[in-house]
Parts: structure tokens; sequence; C-alpha cells
């Protein structure tokens, strides 16, 4: 929490909690949203797709944030559960036999997108279960083993193999419907993800004002503590464990309508540590976290993309025996991804959402503003 | 029942398992010493295989393949002995005493960093150390054959390090000031022995572990990235032997090279395709079930 501009007092905790605290940030939040709509027309039609990978990034790493920022458990398969809705969500649509009104009324894939919500949390409950006995560095290795269990062995060696299409489904243009609204160009996309993204958000912040959050937070600052509170701390971390599934769920059940076709390389282990350097990124602990550290590696990846392409370019002309730059791109990428976790675990522990804490704070008290040590 | 099958199959797990104990000794040592979970073992054994090639499709061309496979083995130890020095005091000085997710987090930031840079300077092909540096005939003793020749050096290799390894702790000065370390860093420090001299000394000697592991997973089937999976299976061992047990680190490589190859062998019929990577996960979530510090590690007291 930010502090209140001067003269702000707030007599209820009613009032303390609210959403909108002050007209300004009613008039943020409102432009904001105002911004987000007419964004696809004053921006070019690649960054769209920018656009719908943050929001896919911050759907996934929503769960991932809950877990490790809110209820401590540390996970590192989180792909795996995004899978499982990917997965879910595409079958469903291809493979079960709707009803004609259904298809017509374009419920087919909303409604596999709640079913594969649904599976996914139940399959992270699955995963979740040894959090009742282990914790730390064990309960890593077993969302671990969750990711190696799901995504090369039931996904590819099982699940792929149904309908007889190989290894990956493709999805029919106009397949995914939501109402008389098919999500199959980029626009439609963008728009699709800022709702969900927008009510996931939203829900992940009423639940942690509630007694289910205040009670996976009194789990990550001290289990035991908790527990001698009477915090029932397995019931809690495993429903911690579904509402993370349930997100990742969503998150993979959108992201099929980005993919030309669905296949397991898409949910590799990479994604999960992907997701993990997000909210670390971002900062553990924080819903705007989420946001900003998605944004920062998707619009990084995007710089080092154009900026090898445009080396390269160059390089090509003067230099041709240094080509073979171009082809190694991902490589340079997954490197410059991996510096940037460490430095910023070295050099800026909380995040870039701590940095936006302080940067409103010095708004919000100028000119008299008290700059003691916080955190 | 072909009891000849399955003698083969208890061979060569045991000969692969001691390559997997030999990467899990370095993981243990760095656990012991300085408390960091690593999670970069993979790359590190990459590294190691990557750099014995280079080092030896130079030397092969001057020298006979048997002093040139030595050589670069020894080459290979050196240069990760300077890239463990130089990891711990870039990455891994400044988060001593960081939560635990921080310090696992900058491990998986170094095996991204790794493995992008060893796929920039060599390719992802598959490479082979040619000309071959063991023979393909299998070995037989008493009648059974007890794998190729790469597995039963490699076995010897690796029992030998490890001989070496455990000399080192039990009888130098280095070595026991590693073992004071591990057991009480407090005490110690308060006895003249230095901390930082010590995790760097660790982080050195897993380097050159993982090289040598690398290097022999490398000769048996070829280096490309599935090396660094095999040293994912680090993971496994480690939790099956206990975190800080350098017993359990054999006696767990061993019981996962084992176990990894009677799921190949028997498994395969009822679950196609994969299952002798993932069986050693999957006996992990279960073991870790039951015994969650493993066979010998130490268990944990918590109080509030």
């Amino acid at each position: 929490m930010s502090y209140l501009p001067c003269g702000i007092y707030q007599e209820s905790y009613q009032a303390d909690q609210r959403w909108w605290r002050t007209p300004f940030i009613k008039g943020k939040m409102i432009s904001m949203v105002i911004l987000l709509l007419i964004f696809p027309f004053i921006v070019d039609e690649q960054y769209l797709s920018v656009a719908y990978t943050i929001s896919y990034y911050v759907l996934a790493a929503l769960g991932v944030q809950l877990l490790i920022g809110y209820c401590g458990q540390i996970t590192l398969g989180h792909a795996a559960f995004v899978a499982v809705g990917g997965y879910c969500s595409a079958m469903m649509v291809l493979f079960v036999p709707w009803p004609q009104f259904i298809v017509d009324a374009g419920l087919a894939y909303p409604i596999s997108m709640i079913c594969a919500a649904f599976l996914a949390g139940f399959w992270s409950v699955l995963f979740g279960l040894p959090s009742a006995r282990v914790k730390g560095f064990y309960l890593i290795m077993t969302t671990m083993a969750a990711q190696w269990i799901t995504v090369p062995l039931v996904i590819t060696q099982y699940v792929s193999q149904i309908g007889g299409r190989g290894q990956a489904f493709s999805i029919p243009e106009g397949t995914l419907k939501i109402g008389p609204w098919a999500i199959d160009n980029d626009i439609a996309r963008y728009y699709w993800s800022i709702v969900l993204v927008a009510l996931c958000l939203l829900a992940m912040g009423n639940i942690l004002r509630s007694k289910l959050g205040r009670a996976w937070i009194a789990i990550r600052d001290n289990d035991i503590a908790a527990e001698t509170m009477g915090v029932n701390i397995v019931a809690y971390k495993l429903l911690a464990f579904f509402v993370a599934g349930f997100f990742a769920g969503i998150a993979g059940s959108f992201y099929i309508s980005a993919l030309f076709f669905v296949s397991p390389e898409h949910y590799e282990w990479f994604y999960s540590l992907l997701w993990v350097g997000i909210i670390l990124i971002g900062g553990v602990g924080s819903i705007q976290g989420i946001v900003f550290g998605s944004a920062f590696v998707v619009l990084v990846f995007k710089a080092l993309e154009t900026g090898v392409l445009w080396i390269s370019d160059i390089l090509m002309v003067s230099y041709p025996e240094w080509g073979w730059i171009t082809t190694k791109i991902i490589f340079f990428k997954e490197s410059a991804f991996g510096l940037a976790i460490i430095f910023f675990l070295m050099y800026e522990p909380n995040g870039l959402s701590y940095r936006y804490w302080q940067l409103k704070n010095y708004f919000n008290l100028w000119p008299f503003s008290y700059t003691g040590k916080s955190h | 029942m072909d009891w000849n099958k399955l003698a083969q199959l208890l061979t060569t797990g045991v000969m692969l398992g001691s390559i997997f104990a030999l990467v899990a000794l370095g993981w243990v040592l760095i656990y012991k010493c300085s408390g960091v979970l690593n999670l970069a073992m993979g790359e590190l054994t990459l590294i190691g295989g990557y750099v014995c090639l280079g080092l030896y499709q130079r030397f092969v061309t001057v020298m006979p393949i048997t002093s040139a496979f030595i050589l670069a083995l020894i080459g290979t130890m050196i240069i990760g002995l300077i890239l463990g020095l130089l990891t711990e005091r870039i990455f891994l000085r400044k988060m001593i005493g960081e939560p635990i997710l921080a310090v696992i987090m900058v491990t998986v930031g170094l095996s991204f960093f790794f493995k992008g840079m060893v796929f920039i300077i060599w390719d992802t092909d598959t490479q082979i150390f040619m000309p071959r540096v063991f023979s393909m005939e299998s070995i037989e003793v008493a009648g059974i054959a007890i794998g190729e020749a790469v597995y039963v050096w490699g076995f010897v290799a690796a029992i030998i390090l490890m001989v070496i390894f455990i000399c080192f702790f039990k009888y130098t000065r280095w070595g026991l000031s590693m073992q004071a370390c591990a057991d009480d860093e407090m005490a110690a420090l308060s006895l003249g022995v230095s901390a930082k001299f010590v995790y760097a000394l660790a982080w050195a000697i897993a380097f050159m572990a993982a090289g040598v592991g690398g290097t022999l997973l490398g000769n048996i089937n070829g280096l490309n990235y599935s090396v660094s999976s095999l040293g994912l299976l680090v993971l496994p061992v480690v939790v099956f032997g206990g975190l800080n047990s350098v017993p359990g680190a054999i006696v767990g490589g061993i019981t996962i090279g084992v176990l990894q190859n009677l799921a190949g062998g028997y498994g395969d019929q009822f679950f196609p395709g994969g299952i002798k990577e993932i069986a050693p996960f999957i006996f992990m979530v279960i073991f870790l079930l039951f015994k969650p510090f493993g066979l010998w590690g130490w268990e944990r007291i918590e109080r509030v």
C-alpha cells in the first residue's frame, strides 16, 4: 500500500480496503481502461501480438505469483498446468460432439475454457499433495516432477495420440467463437485477452482481501505460527494449488487461440522458469509486479529480436561470415534472460513494483517527502 | 525370465550410475559447504563435455588418441576450476544468506546463461568424439556382456575420481577446512577457516566433477542437449540419498542408474516412449512422500 496524499484520511477499514481510495486513483484507472480499449487503433498491427503475449504471461504468472508470492509454496512446474488447460480446451473444442445450438450460440469455447480451468486446478492439487509433508527444496522437486510427468510423458505420449493427429493439434479457423465473435484475428485476441486479464486480476485481488488470502499470507510468513493460530494449513495450501491451477488453465485455454497448432513444445520447462523469473523481476508478492514483469520480459525479448536482426542485417552486408548470429537468436534470448534474472536478484531484489511504489510515494508526498527506509 | 538381460541391465545401470554419482558428489559438496541448491548442474556437465571435446579435437591431430584424451580431460578440469572460481566470485558470493528462492533462481539464471552460451559457441547438432576414444565392442566377464568399453572405463574413471575426492576431504588441509565449514560454519570461521575460500573451492570441484561426468556421458551417446537433461537426474539422486550426505550421493547415483536402466528395459513395453527419462522423477515423488529427508539427510527440526 502506498502512502495517501496529504489531507486524506480513512475512518473505517472498509474505506481503507477499497479498490479506488481517492478520486485520482479512480481517474487513473479509468484512463488506463480507455487507453487499453483504443490501443489497437493507435499502434501498428505487429504490437498487438506483443500485447496479447504479455496478457498470456500475466495470466500464467498469476498462479505462480499466488503460490510463491502469497502462499510461499515454490513451484517450478507451472507450464504443466497451463499445458493441461490448453490441451483440455483444444480437445474439447475439437472432439466433443457439441449440439448444434451450442455451436451456433458460440458457447463451445467458453464451456471448454471453464472445464479446462477446473481440470488444470485438480491436476495442480494432485501435485500439490506432497506439500502437506514437504516444503522448500523438496517441494520444488515435486513440482518439477509435475512438469516432467505431465508434458513429456502424459501429453506427448498419450494425449497427443488421441484422434490420430500426431504431435500437434491444429484448430481450424473460426472454431473458437465466443457468442457471435470469432477469435481469429489479432484485434479479437487482444480484446479477449484484456477481458480475461481484467477478470482474473480482479478475482485475485479480491481473493487476497478475503479470509482465504489472509490465511495464505499467514502460511507464507510462518506456516508453523499459522497452524498454531488455527489455520488449516493443508487445506489452504491445496486450495492455493487449486486456484493457481485454475488460473493456469484459463491461461492455457486462452493461448490456444493464438497458436497455429497446440503441441508440447509450447509448454516446456523453460516456460515454468520464465514465469518464476517474471514474478522475480516484477516483484514477489505484488499483483502489479506480474504485469510489470511480463511487460519487461516480453518487451526485452522483442527488443533483442529486433536488435539482433538489425545487427545481423548490417553484418550480412559487410561481414557475411558473421551471418550465423541470425540463426542463434533464441540462444541470445535465453542467455540475456538468464543474466536479467541474476542481475535483478542481485541488484534489485524487490523487483520493479518496488520502484513503482517508491515513485508513487514520491509524488504522493511531494514536496514534503520523508524518505525513510521502508520494507 | 531372461537372467542374462537382467544382469546386463544391472551392470550397465551400476556403471551409468557411477557417473551420476560423480556429478551428484559435486552437487552435494556445494550444498554442504554453502547451502546453495544448484539447478545448473546439467549445464555444468554440458560445458565440461563440450570443452573436453574441443580440446580433444585439437590434441588428437598431434598425438596418439589415449594421451590426447587424457590431456583433454586434464585441460577440462583446469578450465572447470577456473570457471568454478569465476562463477562463485561473480554470481554466487553476493547471494550468501538470501532466501532460498532467490538463490535457486540465480542458479536457474546461470543455467539459461550457460546453455545459451554453449549453443552459441558450439552448435546444437550432436557431436561425437572422433576418432572414438573407446572401442564399441562389449566386454564380457563370466559370460555376461557387461556393456561397451566406454561404460567400463567411465565406471573406472568415476571410481578413481571419487576416491581422489574422498581422500582430498579426509587427508588434506583444504579438504578438512571444507568439512569443518560444512559442519558448523560459525565454529570454522572462528578457527580461522576462510568461508569464502571454501565456497570457491566447492564450486571449482563441482565444475571439475561435472566436467568429467559430461565427458563420459558425451562418450556414450554423443554430445547434445540431452546430456544436460541427464545432468538434471542429479536431483532425484540427491533427494534419494539425502541432500547433505556424500555416501548418499554415491549410493543414490548408482540406485538411480540401475532404476533408470530397469525402467528402460522392462517398462518400455507397457509405457512406450520416454519412461526411461521420467522414471527417476516418479520414483523421487513417491519416495519423498515416505522419507522426505532421503536416506541419510539431516532432519530439520523447526521451531517458530
